[in-house]
């Protein structure tokens, strides 16, 4: 099975971290659903070309916060979520895209009212329906 | 954790050439490329293993034995591909394959016909009218269904054409599944260790150069673009420097360095795996 994860070696959020937030939102935006399988360890490191000792620790985190449960033989699967955690997921993985791209733009020296100035275009376009 | 194989203080001579001393332990679940240039010593090492060349020094451990002792129980353990076999020519697949079959118990002939299916190998060939590429996957296929624990792979997929290395690369992922097996795979193919390895044990001209987790090493370097003059500062760490560009391996030091000199860099990158095994294999030259 080939799942939309796409990690970026650029980034300065470890590669584990990467794997568990994109989880985290697949898991809370419905993508995927209580009960559904996931790649073996092996499998996940092979499509993401890092080591089983990077994939294992991502699985462990999502374990450890209730998002995946594995099965002695059986794999790994995607638990029951509350609501709640749902929502608390979308907001944050909402709002770390929103901050990383203001590290963006700050790192090209834009200021603060530049990218306020740029936020509120992109606003207006989508309420114009574009 | 037992280990599934232990080397320690290894060391070989051959003429003018010198291996190790090597130190290694290879724990269960884990694929570890073999990287190095080419007479670096890489088939040497998997052939000491299989005890079919004597060490100077050393120890060697399969499965807890060791290999050069009487007890030859480890090499029901280990299943080795060299880069070529000697004596198969005349036997076609069919015979090649009873003959392995006697030898390993754990024998999967499921695992068998599915790689000879998968791969279309012609089993009533005489062997040496095989291409090359055929070869090479009847060679795998009498390989991995032995089910040893321990898999050494010498140049497996050399002149295997490119669907067929991506069958391989899913067969090798299954065959792992279990978690307690363990592969050393030597090779030169970029893709095998991206995507196969979990951690790399690079020699250059027979001198160990380290034994590194995959990611650790990819974060361990970093490439910047400079913006302000540089002139001929020396910066620690910095392992290349081509103009404005440089590559560092202690990226803390470089930085810290930077900052305190006030040279500003306006972009910073990861290198690509195939970048810095070629700046390890070509560094350590000076």
């Amino acid at each position: 099975m080939e799942l939309p994860i796409r990690i970026s070696k650029d980034s300065r959020e470890p590669i584990y971290h990467q794997i568990v937030n994109q989880f985290k939102a697949l898991i809370a935006g419905g993508h995927l659903s209580a009960g559904a399988p996931l790649p073996s360890i092996r499998a996940l490191s092979k499509d993401l070309e890092i080591s089983i000792i990077t994939t294992r620790r991502a699985y462990q985190d999502l374990e450890l916060q209730g998002f995946i449960k594995t099965l002695q033989g059986k794999g790994t699967f995607v638990a029951e979520i509350a609501e709640d955690l749902k929502e608390e997921v979308k907001v944050t993985s909402v709002h770390n895209i929103i901050e990383n791209a203001v590290d963006t733009a700050l790192s090209y020296d834009y200021n603060l009212s530049q990218v306020k100035e740029i936020f509120l275009t992109i606003l207006k376009d989508k309420e114009k329906g574009e | 954790m037992n280990s599934l194989l232990y080397i320690e203080h290894l060391e070989k001579r051959i003429d003018e050439f010198h291996l190790g001393p090597i130190n290694l332990e290879i724990e269960p679940g884990t694929i570890t490329a073999l990287v190095g240039n080419n007479g670096s010593g890489k088939s040497t090492f998997l052939k000491l293993i299989m005890n079919l060349a004597k060490p100077e020094k050393g120890n060697i451990k399969v499965n807890n034995i060791f290999t050069h002792g009487e007890n030859e129980d480890w090499k029901n353990s280990v299943a080795y591909l060299p880069q070529t076999v000697l004596g198969w020519d005349a036997f076609t697949g069919n015979t090649l394959k009873e003959l392995i079959k006697a030898l390993y118990p754990n024998w999967d002939e499921e695992l068998f016909l599915k790689m000879v299916n998968l791969f279309e190998i012609p089993l009533n060939k005489k062997f040496s009218k095989l291409s090359q590429g055929v070869q090479q996957k009847l060679n795998l296929a009498l390989t991995l269904p032995r089910n040893a624990p321990l898999l050494l792979l010498d140049e497996p997929t050399y002149f295997m054409d490119i669907p067929s290395k991506k069958i391989l690369m899913d067969l090798i992922v299954d065959w792992m599944e279990p978690g307690d097996r363990s592969i050393i795979i030597a090779s030169h193919q970029i893709d095998d260790i991206r995507k196969l390895s979990d951690y790399l044990f690079v020699l250059h001209n027979g001198k160990f150069l380290g034994h590194f987790e995959k990611e650790e090493l990819i974060e361990n370097y970093a490439r910047y673009w400079i913006t302000s003059s540089l002139e001929d500062a020396t910066i620690p760490g910095v392992v290349l420097q081509e103009g404005n560009v440089i590559i560092s391996n202690r990226i803390s030091e470089t930085e810290n360095y930077l900052e305190s000199q006030n040279i500003k860099w306006n972009k910073r990158n990861t290198l690509e795996l195939d970048d810095i095994i070629t700046l390890l294999l070509t560094q350590n030259k000076q």
